[in-house]
This record gives structure tokens, C-alpha cells and sequence, in this order.
């Protein structure tokens, strides 16, 4: 591993399947586009290390098969994820309908608290548009996530949309820092300051 | 160190005296005259106080406004050092300043010449007197703010008066030469005894501050007349009658014996569990509470705060400064220093065998008799005698004895660190169904335990916050258990007993199908602590196993009765096809359970049957059964392929494992409807599996062929569906399964057809149409098996044998650290239990403590730095417990339930819980209000104590009597005294100048620290 890593990221590609997870992900990780990519079949796991702000992160991604059945086992790795990209296809309207459960499923699977959501609109290279971009945009302002439209085809928006997690969660307090170290102030603390010599309670006797 | 300077103290002394005298212009040639071997250094310290003096901004200070009451000890100070050496020796000089609230005037707007300095007109304010938290100077001379010149070592101390007029000599010099406004301190003698001596000039006066310490008070100042005469002769006033000195007293009363609200602290239940005539509830609760009174000292002052002279008499003889008569009264208390707590004992205890390195065995080893030579006999005439045992407890029935004997019977048990009796009563307490009658003791919804509380969200959010367990739970109560056990009945064997004890119930359970009690429903709960995971997988695999266990049975009994029907009615043919096709399936049923070995003997018997099968059986097409029959010759080397085959033979052409219609889609290539099947639920999965299983696929790498073999990994369930959907709809093909599964990869589109009628044409979608694609590839290998006769994703058994395997092989230390989360989580419930009348300061403590709990519990690592950290969180929470304590023990002394008028014990509360946040807490209506009689009752009735009347005699009178010759109050362990007065200093025509002295009065300390102060102008 390289040593000048700022911290290794698990971010996850979760939605309806056939909304292009595997093809986003593929776009951004080897920067292809192949239209016959497989169903795939559980969770898939890619690695790419991206440098935003000068900082250089490692990232996991974890892409999700996104069929019913599936959905009993790929929850379980929705454990200790950072960061969440939610893909709804922009000619699926169906696809976006879904999006509520995917969220309420995330909510009840994830262990880090303040996880960074993200909203990608897919598959805008297409003629056929059922969700327009302004539903997108409301949904993900009433959900708190990142919004962005893209096209793994035609690699728009893409790359934009891992570097904005990627940065909003390195600016997340808490969500990557190792916990070792305590913060704040300790309780025991409080009482010992004014102990110095003379300066502090001084009693008659 | 001084020796150069001791030389001439005399002549440096005097050297200053003239060159204030004498003014500026001679001041070079007294340099000149003092001493020339010191002169240097000495001129080097000086400067240097010049210079800090300066730096400070204290020449030349306007006064700030009158200080407001109390503001001494309310106000913010501040603090400032440097170190200054003279020659060799340190000293450090250190500002102390009350922080002014109001802007500071800068020293360019105060030209006025005759300004009296701030310290020197403090001297007569009164609204500061005996601030009750101040530094020493402070309290004392009643200044706002002062520097301190003291040695810097600790050893170093100016012991000899000459060093001291030495050094005092040097601050007047740097004070005179700066215009320093603010009063320059010199601590000499040994520190502790807080001797200091001082010069504030200013406005052309100039005061001295001047101390006596003694040890002992001499009896001619032991009163207030005495301790006049003094200050009236140190200011020798040159006027005929000296102006009346105006005085302030405050006697401080010391009451440390409680005689009437001793500590009622219930002892903790050490005894209890021995005595074992107490439930087993009683490990279901942390102890809480302080083993000695937390609160040990209560100290009443009682101040009179501006009294002339002429008014009062105190003297050696008579006193009129009775206690109860004093205007003002205030109380503080003393509490006594780590007082042991309970609950904080107990958690210690327990983080502290987290540490630990022995195993089971170590710890135990002498004790565990051999499996081998487990005698039978000996087992059941422990068990007889147990019940025969004399016990306070409701006699344990024979079958619950009896099902005790296998697993707890391993000690010898007068070895135990745990007795019999108790380990029973633990066990009980942890699996009370195993008491309940009626044996078979599973079978009871394990929910039960914790009651409606698991409803809420609330609830829920708590333990998921310390990744910990339902409240309530068996791991919860399991810490408990551990908790009290390591610290009442051994420590770490005994926490390594009940362990094995636990682990053994554990197997037990898992072999004889008794599901465990008191664990959340289903899979795993990540959110968890990883006991309960391993646990209710442990459930998990006990309910699958059961249930499969049950429908061997049922299957076996229908075969025993086919077969039974079958000889009876042995001519009965084809008549009986659906009781055949029954027959069939049951022996499949058993080849489903059993190895490999049984698993070639049924598929014989199958392939016999299938002749049988196919004449009786009227629905199938003869032709397939007939081309399909034949690969059941070559069955050498997959047998696996081959026995799908003779299913299809055989069996599945009939539909099995329907579950229902999938909506109203028919079958493609037939207008049967499309059924679900029933499937095969996937395995549960603990936190740590996930992990590793998370691993094994991150290592497979990002490449195609990792990918690929990922995918295969994973298409057990697919597969499984796959087979369990042939099953379920005999004449489907991967189109239909899409439609069900993957609806998306089913494209409609609608046509014309040439007709004209619009039809919706459907196919899959493009990457299900690659060749070669797993999904294909795995729809060719599914047979059509329905799940129930497929090969377990599941295994239970090899799953529930890991878990007991986790649970053994965890060290007792390692128990200890499974368990804390469920245990800190405990503590913080008991203490925000307790703490619910607490003073609203312990709210941001607890959730100071709920915040950290969370984040060192949910920080995955187990490493040293989370012993640290717990070690911490359980300081903190003493820390609580401690708080509460005291609040309690206030409240049981102050009486506070008991007060006879609500407005009374509103005040009382009140006057309790500032007790607890500030140091001193001021009484209202002195003697005279409800705290005042409060505290007025406990030093009477202690002094009666001490004084040892009999408590019997309560007639009024008698009382009345008793009171009479017995003073309510002991003497007063400090009294204190401030003198004040204005005189024209040193000549009659001099101005009138503040003059003070402070006068301490303690037991083996007395003390008088006076300011007297002088008109410099005609001196």
C-alpha cells in the first residue's frame, strides 16, 4: 500500500438493478463503457485511489447486485461504508420510484451515522427521459444527499460524482479519522486547574 | 545563593532608605556608595523587576470601579509569570489580577498626581470580606490584584530577615521607580506557612503590608480586645483620640459528627447470595452507592459583617457574638476524598481482568475432572443428593435436576470458585425456562424477557449506541452476572466457572434442540455486540435444526404408515399414484439428510422405483421418461448432475415448492401460471464472518477472472433459487425465471403484429442475452429440485459447532471484554437511574459520559488503548456515582423530605443542591430560616452527643435545661476578624489613611496580616 494514503474509503453502489451500477463504476474505475457488462451476482468490489484537495484516498467500492432476492445478503456489507451512491436510471421511472426503499434499507444497514449520500441520475445519453432532473434534484435536497445527473456511456458527470463524495466525506469530522485518539474535554480535568499553589479554593481551615 | 549581599544588608537597607529620601538627583551617587562587590547583580534584579513591571502595564493604574459583593471569589482571575534571578537564585514574580468587566481606562487618562492607588482604597471596602474561595492575599489584605516575588525552588526559602529586607528593599526601589499602582508582594520563611511581607505606593501614600504567624494563639489576643489593643498600637496614631476601628468578625463552626443522619447507605448484598434465601433478580442489578458517607465536614460561618468597636464586647471573659444571633450565616461542606463506591468498585474490578492472560484451564485446571472417567453413577447420586440438599429454594424438580446433571456437575464442587447452590441460582436466573415445568423447556417466545420496552425506537437506539445488547437480554444479564460474581465470589475463576458453565448450557442447548432464552428474534443483529450475534446464531441454527428434525420425523411416521398402508394393500397398483408419488418423496426427504453413502443407496432405490413410478404415474409424458431413464447407468463419477437427472425421472415433472402465482404471468412457452417458489433463506451471518467473507472476495482483486470468480462464489443462492424455480414451474425456461427474478432484464415492447392487434413482444435484455453469461451458465446447471430437497446454503450444524467453538476458546480476560460494552451500558442505566433528582450539573456529566461510552465502545479494536479508555469511562462514572452519593447523604441530613412546610423543603432543596456547585453557599435567614434550624438542630444534637446527655429524658423542660448548660454550638474552630480604620499617619497633619489588619484565629495558627498605611509627603 502506499504509504502517502490518507485513509482507505468503503463507499457503496446501491439501486434498482439494470440502472447501470456496474457501468458507472467501471466507467470511473477504467474510464470503459461496455453495454454487455453480466447481471452481476451479489456484491461485486473494485479499488481505485483518487486524489481530491491533495489528498489521496483509497477507495473500496462495493457495487451491489440490484435484484429483490438478492437484497436478503448484499445489506450486510452495507457495514462501516463512508460514503453511498444511490443510481436511479433517468428513462426508468420506476427506478426512481424505488429510491425511498433503497434509502430506508441503507438507514436500517449502515453503522456509520452521518454516511455521505449521494443521488446519481444515470443513463442520460438516452432520448428516452422519464424522471427529470429537477425530481432528482427535490429528492436529494429532502434526503440530504449530492445530486448529479451522468451518463456511464458517455462518461459525463461520472468522475465529478466520485470526487464530490470523496471530498465531502474526507470533510465529514468523524466519519474516516481513526478514533483513537479522545476529544473534547474530559470531565476530571475541570476540577485540577485551579489547584496551583494559592490561587484556587483556600479555606480557613 | 546571597552570601555577597548578606555582607552589607545594613548599608544596601539604608542606601534606599536615603535615595528615597533625599529624591532622584543623588540616586547615582548612592549606587556609588553601596556595596561594590554586590552592587551589579543587585542593580541587574532591580532593573529587571523594572522591567516586568513595565511589561506588565502596572505603572501608573487608575482604580477601576468599587469591586460588587462577592466578585473576589466570582470574578475571573488572571495569572502572569516570569522568572527574575538575582545572581544565582530564581525567583519567580507572578501577577495575579481580577479580570475587570468593565473597560480599563488606559493609564494615559489618569494624570492626577495624589490618585490612591486601587489596593489602598480597597483596604476599607467591605463587600468582600472573607470571599469564600480567594487567594490567600487576597482574603487577607483584600486586593484585586498584586504581584507575588517568590524563591523559585521549592527548597529555596528566604529563611533570614536580612535576605528579606533585602528583597523588600529591591521592590520598593522598582516600585518607586515605576510608578507601580499595584502592591508588590515577597513570600518569605518556608512556603507552606504563607508568610508575606509588602509595599503598595501610590498618590503619596504609601502602605506596608506586614505578618505574625504563630502556632499558638497567645491568650492575651485570644478575643477581639486583644486583638484591638494590637492594631491600635501597631498604628500608633499621633492624634489624642483615636478614631473607632470598625470590625468584621466571622466564627466558623466545624460539625463532622452525623450522630442523627449516620450514613444509611444499605450495605451491598455481599451476603446475599450466600444466604441464597434471596431470588437470583438480585444479579440482575449493578450495586450502587457509597460505602462510607461521602459528605464528612459541614463548616457554618457566621459573620458579622460591620460592627463598631464600641458595640460589642468580646474579651476573655464574655462574648457577645453568640452564633445564632449572627446576621449572616453561610455553610460550606467537606467531602470526603474518593469515597469507595460501588458501583465504580465494581466496574473497575471488572475492566481490570480484561488484562489478564490465563486461560480456562490455567485457572481452573485442578478442578475439571476428565470427561473419561465421568462416572454415571457418581453423576446421578450428585443429582439425588441435590435433591435431597436442604434448600430454601423451591424444590428443583427431578427432570430439571436431571438435565442439570449433565452439564454442571463437572466439579468437585467444594473446589469451585463458584458453590453449587449459587451457580444454580445464577443459571436459573439467567435461563429461567429451564425452572418452568413442564420440561421440554424451549419452545417459548424468546422475546419474552425484556418485556414491551424493545418496542420503542428509543430503547432500541440505546444499546446500539454502545453496540451493546437489549436491556434485559441474556448477554446483559450475563454481565451482570460476571460483574458480581468476579467481585464477590472470586474474581477471575470465578468468572472462568460461569463461563464454562454458560458454554456447556450453551451445548446442551444446541444438542437437545432447546432454543435459547432471552435473545432477540432472527439473523444477527449487527448492530449488536458480537456475543449476542454469535448467539442468536446460535439460535439460529438450534430453530433450523429443530425444524428440520421435526419434518424427518413427520416424514419418517408418513413413510412408516405408507409403508404400512403399502403392505396391506398390496394389490392396490396404479389406483394409489398420489400416495405413491408421497412414498417417493420421502425417501428423497432422507436423502436429503443424509451423507454421501446414504445418498447413493436412496438414488438406487429411486432408480428401481422409477419404473413403478412412471406406469402409476398418468400425468407423465412417456416418451421423456423413457429417454431420460437412460443416464442412470453411468452414474461413476458425477453423481450429482446424474441424480438431477433421475429427479427429473422420477419426481419433478409434478410441480414441488410452489409458495404462490407471481402475479398473473404465465409460463412462456405455456399458458401454466408463473409460480414463486419457495426458496432457501439465505445463512445468517455474524459480524466477523461478514468480515472475513468480505475479505475473501476483496482478495479475489479487481481483475476480470476475480470478478468472475466472485460472482461464482456467490451464485449459491442463485442457484439454489434457480432449482427451486424449475421445480416449482416444470416447463419454464430462463426467460420466465428473469421475469420473476430480475424483471428489469425483461424488455416488452410493444408491436403490431400482422393482424394488426398490438401484442407485447418481450425478450431478455441485452447482457442476459450474453453467451456465456452466469447467469446462463448457472440456469444450465440448475436441476429442478424444489429448496427443500437442496443442498443446505445453510449448514447448521457446522455453523452452531463454530460458535461453541468461539465461546470456548475464549480466555476468561477476553469474556471480560465481550461483556463490558453490556456492562458500561448498564452503569450509565443505573446511574441515570439514580441520578433522576440529581442536581441538573450531573445532566452534561452523564452526557458527557454517554457520549464517550459510545465511541469507546463502538471503536472496533480491542487493544490496550480501549482498556485505557474504559478504565476512563469507569473513573467517570465513579466519578457520577460519587456526585449522587453526596447529593443523597445531603438530603438525608438536610431532611428535605421531611421539612414541615413545602415552601421549606423547596428552600432546603435548593439550599442542597447549591451546596453541591458552589463552595460556599450562603443560608437565608441565617439561623433563622429552614436550613438555618436544620443545621442549628445537627450541631446541637451533636454537641449533646459529645457532651453525652442520656436521648431519653424530652421533657421541655429538662430540655429546655439541657440546652442551658450545654452551648448549641462547640467553640468556634476559626475565628476571623477584620479591623479597619482611617488615620492621619505618620504626624497629626498628615492625611487620614486606610489602615488594616486581618486576623486569623485557628487552633494552631495565628495569624495577623496588616496593611497600615502612611502619608509619604511630609514624612
Amino acid at each position: 500500500m502506499d504509504d502517502d494514503v490518507l485513509t482507505t474509503l468503503k463507499i457503496l453502489i446501491i439501486g434498482e438493478s439494470g440502472v447501470g451500477k456496474s457501468s458507472l463504476l467501471l466507467r470511473f474505475t477504467d474510464d470503459t463503457f461496455d453495454p454487455e457488462i453480466a447481471a452481476t451476482i451479489g456484491v461485486d468490489f473494485k479499488v481505485k485511489t483518487l486524489t481530491v484537495d491533495g489528498n489521496k484516498a483509497k477507495l473500496a467500492i462495493w457495487d451491489t447486485a440490484g435484484q429483490e432476492r438478492f437484497r436478503t445478503l448484499t445489506p450486510s456489507y452495507y457495514r462501516g461504508a463512508q460514503g453511498v451512491i444511490l443510481v436511479y436510471d433517468v428513462s426508468s421511472r420506476n427506478s426512481f420510484n424505488r429510491l425511498e426503499q433503497w434509502l430506508s434499507e441503507l438507514e436500517t444497514f449502515s453503522t456509520k451515522q452521518d454516511i455521505v449520500k449521494m443521488l446519481v441520475g444515470n443513463k442520460i445519453d438516452k432520448d428516452k427521459k422519464e424522471v427529470d432532473r429537477n425530481e432528482g434534484l427535490k429528492f436529494a435536497r429532502k434526503h440530504q444527499m449530492l445530486f448529479i445527473e451522468a451518463s456511464a456511456k458517455t462518461r459525463e458527470g461520472v468522475q465529478c460524482a466520485f470526487e464530490e463524495l470523496v471530498e465531502k466525506i474526507i470533510q465529514t469530522p468523524g466519519l474516516w479519522e481513526s478514533d483513537s485518539q479522545p476529544k473534547g474535554v474530559s470531565l476530571t480535568d475541570t476540577g485540577s486547574a485551579a489547584v496551583n499553589s494559592c490561587a484556587g479554593y483556600c479555606s480557613l481551615v | 545563593m546571597l552570601v555577597t549581599s548578606d555582607l552589607q544588608p545594613e548599608l544596601s537597607q539604608s542606601s534606599v532608605r536615603t535615595t528615597m529620601a533625599e529624591g532622584g538627583e543623588e540616586e547615582s551617587e548612592v549606587f556609588e556608595i553601596t556595596d561594590f562587590t554586590t552592587a551589579s547583580e543587585w542593580e541587574r534584579f532591580v532593573a529587571r523587576i523594572e522591567e516586568v513591571i513595565n511589561e506588565w502595564k502596572l505603572a501608573n493604574l487608575a482604580p477601576g470601579p468599587p469591586l460588587l459583593k462577592g466578585e473576589l471569589s466570582t470574578g475571573e482571575w488572571e495569572d502572569r509569570s516570569e522568572v527574575v534571578t538575582f545572581a544565582d537564585v530564581r525567583f519567580g514574580m507572578t501577577l495575579h489580577r481580577l479580570k475587570e468587566k468593565q473597560q480599563v481606562q488606559t493609564p494615559g487618562d489618569m494624570e492626577e498626581e495624589d490618585c490612591q492607588p486601587q489596593a489602598i482604597q480597597d483596604l476599607l471596602a467591605m463587600e468582600n470580606d472573607f470571599p469564600p474561595r480567594a487567594h490567600c492575599l487576597c482574603r487577607w489584605f483584600g486586593v484585586r490584584s498584586f504581584v507575588v516575588l517568590a524563591p523559585g525552588g521549592h527548597s529555596d526559602s528566604i529563611q533570614s530577615e536580612s535576605k528579606a529586607s533585602l528583597l523588600l528593599s529591591s521592590i520598593s526601589i522598582a516600585v518607586n521607580n515605576t510608578g507601580c499602582s499595584v502592591p508588590v508582594f515577597v513570600q518569605t520563611q518556608q512556603k507552606w506557612r504563607r508568610m508575606y511581607q509588602g509595599v503598595c505606593e501610590g498618590g503619596g501614600l504609601r502602605t506596608n503590608y506586614d505578618m505574625v504567624h504563630l502556632k499558638r494563639i497567645p491568650p492575651q489576643y485570644d478575643h477581639l480586645a486583644g486583638l484591638l489593643d494590637v492594631f491600635k498600637s501597631k498604628i500608633a496614631c499621633p492624634l489624642p483620640a483615636l478614631p473607632p476601628v470598625t470590625v468584621s468578625v466571622r466564627f466558623t463552626y466545624i460539625l463532622s459528627d452525623w450522630t442523627q443522619s449516620a450514613w444509611t447507605q444499605e450495605p451491598p448484598d455481599f451476603d446475599i447470595p450466600y444466604g441464597g434465601n434471596v431470588g437470583g433478580a438480585e444479579f440482575g442489578k449493578l450495586p450502587f452507592g457509597a460505602l462510607e458517607d461521602p459528605v464528612s465536614e459541614l463548616h457554618l460561618s457566621t459573620t458579622w459583617p460591620c460592627l463598631s468597636e464600641e458595640m460589642i464586647v468580646d474579651n476573655s471573659v464574655y462574648s457577645d457574638l453568640d452564633p445564632l444571633q449572627a446576621p449572616q450565616w453561610s455553610v460550606r461542606v467537606r467531602m470526603t476524598d474518593n469515597p469507595q463506591c460501588l458501583l465504580g468498585d465494581y466496574l473497575s474490578e471488572f475492566v481490570k481482568i480484561c488484562h489478564s492472560l490465563e486461560s480456562t484451564d490455567q485457572l481452573l485446571g485442578g478442578l475439571v475432572l476428565d470427561d473419561d472417567d465421568k462416572d454415571p453413577s457418581r453423576d446421578v447420586s450428585a443429582a439425588l443428593q441435590r435433591l435431597t440438599e436442604p434448600s430454601p429454594l423451591p424444590l428443583p424438580t427431578i427432570s430439571d435436576v436431571v438435565s442439570n446433571m449433565k452439564t454442571r456437575t463437572k466439579f468437585r464442587r467444594k473446589e469451585a470458585p463458584i458453590g453449587g447452590e449459587l451457580l444454580n441460582m445464577i443459571l436459573q436466573f439467567l435461563f429461567p425456562d429451564a425452572a418452568l415445568e413442564g420440561f421440554p423447556r424451549a419452545e417459548k417466545p424468546s422475546t419474552e424477557q425484556g418485556g414491551e420496552k424493545q418496542d420503542t425506537a428509543e430503547y432500541k437506539e440505546t444499546y446500539r449506541q454502545y453496540k451493546s445488547s437489549p436491556e434485559g437480554s441474556l448477554v446483559y444479564q450475563l454481565a451482570l452476572c460476571m460483574c458480581v460474581v468476579n467481585s464477590n465470589h472470586g474474581g477471575l475463576r470465578a468468572v472462568a466457572h460461569l463461563w464454562q458453565e454458560f458454554v456447556l448450557e450453551m451445548r446442551y442447548r444446541w444438542e437437545n434442540n432447546y432454543s435459547i432464552p432471552g435473545l432477540p428474534e432472527g439473523s444477527p443483529d449487527m448492530s449488536a455486540c458480537l456475543l449476542l450475534q454469535k448467539l442468536q446464531m446460535l439460535n439460529c441454527c438450534i430453530q433450523r435444526k429443530t425444524a428440520r428434525e421435526a419434518r424427518m420425523k413427520e416424514a419418517a411416521n408418513q413413510q412408516a404408515s405408507a409403508a404400512a398402508a403399502v403392505q396391506d394393500k398390496p394389490a392396490r397398483g396404479s389406483t394409489s399414484a398420489g400416495s405413491d408419488g408421497w412414498d417417493v418423496e420421502d425417501s428423497d426427504e432422507e436423502f436429503f439428510e443424509c451423507e454421501t453413502e446414504m445418498e447413493m443407496e436412496t438414488e438406487e432405490n429411486i432408480a428401481s422405483n422409477s419404473d413403478a413410478d412412471s406406469a402409476q404415474n398418468n400425468t407423465l409424458p412417456k416418451g421423456k421418461v423413457a429417454s431420460n431413464s437412460q443416464p442412470s447407468n453411468d452414474r461413476t463419477n458425477m453423481h450429482k448432475s446424474e441424480s438431477a437427472v433421475s429427479f427429473k425421472d422420477t419426481v419433478t415433472s409434478q410441480p414441488e415448492g410452489r409458495l404462490k402465482q407471481c402475479g398473473d404471468l404465465c409460463l412462456l412457452d405455456s399458458s401454466e401460471p408463473l409460480y414463486i417458489p419457495i426458496t432457501q433463506e439465505p445463512g445468517p451471518m455474524t459480524e466477523d464472518m461478514l468480515e472475513q467473507h468480505a475479505e475473501v472476495l476483496a482478495k479475489l482483486g479487481t481483475s476480470a477472472e476475480g470478478a468472475h470468480l466472485r460472482a461464482r462464489m456467490q451464485s449459491a443462492c442463485l442457484l439454489s433459487d434457480m432449482e427451486a424455480f424449475k421445480a416449482a414451474n416444470p416447463a419454464c425456461k430462463l426467460e420466465d425465471f428473469v421475469r420473476w427474478y430480475s424483471p428489469r432484464d425483461w424488455i416488452e415492447e410493444p408491436l403490431t403484429d400482422e393482424t394488426g392487434q398490438r401484442v407485447l413482444k418481450g425478450e431478455l435484455s441485452p447482457r442476459m442475452r450474453i453467451p456465456g453469461n452466469m447467469w446462463c451458465e448457472v440456469w444450465d446447471s440448475a436441476r429442478p429440485v424444489p429448496a427443500r430437497k437442496q443442498k443446505r446454503l445453510f449448514d447448521d450444524t457446522k455453523e452452531a459447532e463454530k460458535v461453541l467453538h468461539f465461546l470456548a476458546a475464549l480466555r476468561p480476560a477476553q469474556v471480560a471484554l465481550q461483556l463490558t460494552p453490556m456492562l458500561v451500558h448498564a452503569a450509565i442505566l443505573r446511574v441515570e437511574e439514580e441520578g433522576e433528582t440529581s442536581p441538573p450539573a450531573l445532566a452534561t456529566m452523564l452526557a458527557q459520559i454517554q457520549a464517550r461510552a459510545s465511541k469507546v465502545l463502538r471503536a472496533p479494536n480491542m487493544d490496550a488503548q480501549k482498556c485505557e479508555d474504559l478504565m476512563e469511562l469507569v473513573r467517570q462514572v465513579t466519578l457520577v456515582e460519587t456526585v449522587i452519593a453526596r447529593a443523597r447523604s445531603l438530603r438525608a441530613k438536610f431532611n428535605t423530605e421531611k421539612a414541615r412546610s413545602d415552601d421549606g423543603a423547596q428552600e432546603l432543596e435548593r439550599f442542597v443542591s447549591s451546596l453541591l456547585e458552589q463552595p460556599e453557599v450562603k443560608v437565608i435567614g441565617a439561623g433563622r430560616g429552614p436550613a438555618g434550624t436544620v443545621i442549628h438542630k445537627l450541631f446541637a444534637t451533636a454537641q449533646k452527643a459529645a457532651h453525652s446527655f442520656d436521648d431519653d429524658d424530652h421533657s421541655p423542660s429538662e430540655h429546655r435545661a439541657e440546652l442551658d448548660s450545654c452551648p448549641d454550638f462547640p467553640r468556634p474552630a476559626g475565628r476571623e476578624y477584620i479591623l479597619r480604620t482611617t488615620v492621619p499617619r505618620p504626624c497629626p497633619v498628615s492625611r487620614p489613611c486606610p489602615q488594616r489588619m486581618f486576623c486569623t484565629l485557628i487552633k494552631e495558627d495565628f495569624r495577623l496580616a496588616g496593611a497600615f498605611t502612611s502619608d509619604t509627603t511630609f514624612m
